[in-house]
């Protein structure tokens, strides 16, 4: 009876929700350490294939990359902060700026990945060179790129690849955010939604900040 | 006091984003020294651990959080480097044909 009398309320615990959301991104933050460790194994072991490939990529695209996450990372924050100062229209150019950003990433990313598939450089098995996909970087009379570098570019484009998907999907999530600041449902009151998906973003971030010198630096 | 508490909070992002930009620089001139493999490794990852730092804690604010979430980061970093360490203590004394 006394249940009745006082119905239930919906108890919403903040810091408690974002708790479990800094686990969530510890286990994606494992994800990447997994292929970081494999990096690592076989950097040690494949010193001179790991420099000689990391010359084939462009240094100074991946800085422009760098700084656009980084301008992405500040925006959204920027954002963040609007909404909780109650300027919606801030907030939602902010967050709009911030999607832009990653898809200049992501396109930038393509032309790059784009210009490797035409060295052949994407998965590169013997069987696909015995079908006469060889790559110009072959010295003839290889057969195969050394096993370092085709280690190298495996792991290149799994750990870039992975990350775009992160990238990719914080994006999809952006847009959501967005649509729900239009309808008013994320608002000053309830930023949480927002504010999770920052994390997410960031994190991102903060993967790629490893990803670059490993990949575009350390030759 | 209001006021200048909203141009503060705007002020700090702004001066954490134009360190990492600077930290971005200084990774890539860097990296043009000749100090050996292990040396610019260190200074590559050194570099780029500070510039994480400074998103985790100002970017994702951890500086706002209780002392549970700083705790967490902590058992997450141990992890990682327990998994590391273990790792290379084995493949460092491997033979590699």
């Amino acid at each position: 009876m006394s249940e009745l009398a006082h119905p239930i309320e919906h108890h919403h615990d903040e810091e408690g929700t974002r708790l479990g959301f800094w686990l969530f991104l510890y286990t994606e933050l494992f994800l990447f350490a997994a292929f970081f460790l494999v990096y690592a194994v076989y950097r040690s072991s494949h010193l001179e294939d790991f420099k000689l490939a990391a010359e084939s990529l462009n240094t100074g695209i991946g800085a422009v990359n760098t700084v656009i996450l980084l301008t992405s990372s500040l925006t959204m924050v920027l954002s963040l902060d609007a909404l909780k100062k109650g300027a919606i229209k801030a907030a939602k150019v902010l967050l709009m700026v911030t999607i832009a950003l990653g898809a200049a990433f992501l396109v930038i990313k393509s032309f790059e990945w784009g210009a490797k598939f035409e060295h052949h450089l994407f998965l590169q098995t013997a069987k696909g060179i015995a079908a006469g996909h060889g790559s110009p970087l072959l010295t003839p009379g290889e057969e195969m790129l050394p096993v370092g570098q085709v280690l190298f570019y495996g792991l290149y484009f799994i750990m870039t690849g992975t990350h775009a998907l992160h990238i990719i999907i914080g994006g999809i999530w952006m847009l959501v955010v967005l649509f729900w600041m239009s309808k008013g449902s994320i608002n000053q009151e309830k930023p949480g939604v927002l504010e999770r998906c920052g994390l997410y973003w960031h994190l991102v971030d903060v993967i790629w900040i490893f990803l670059f010198p490993l990949y575009y630096l350390v030759a | 006091m209001n006021t200048h508490e909203q141009t503060q909070s705007f002020r700090l992002p702004i001066l954490v984003f134009a360190g990492l930009i600077v930290l971005t620089v200084l990774t890539v001139l860097l990296s043009g020294l000749d100090v050996g493999n292990m040396g610019a490794l260190l200074i590559a990852m050194s570099l780029a651990s500070i510039k994480a730092s400074l998103v985790l804690y100002y970017f994702m604010h951890l500086n706002h959080e209780p002392l549970i979430f700083k705790l967490f980061l902590g058992v997450a970093f141990l992890t990682l480097l327990v998994i590391f360490v273990l790792t290379f203590s084995d493949y460092s004394f491997r033979v590699i044909a």
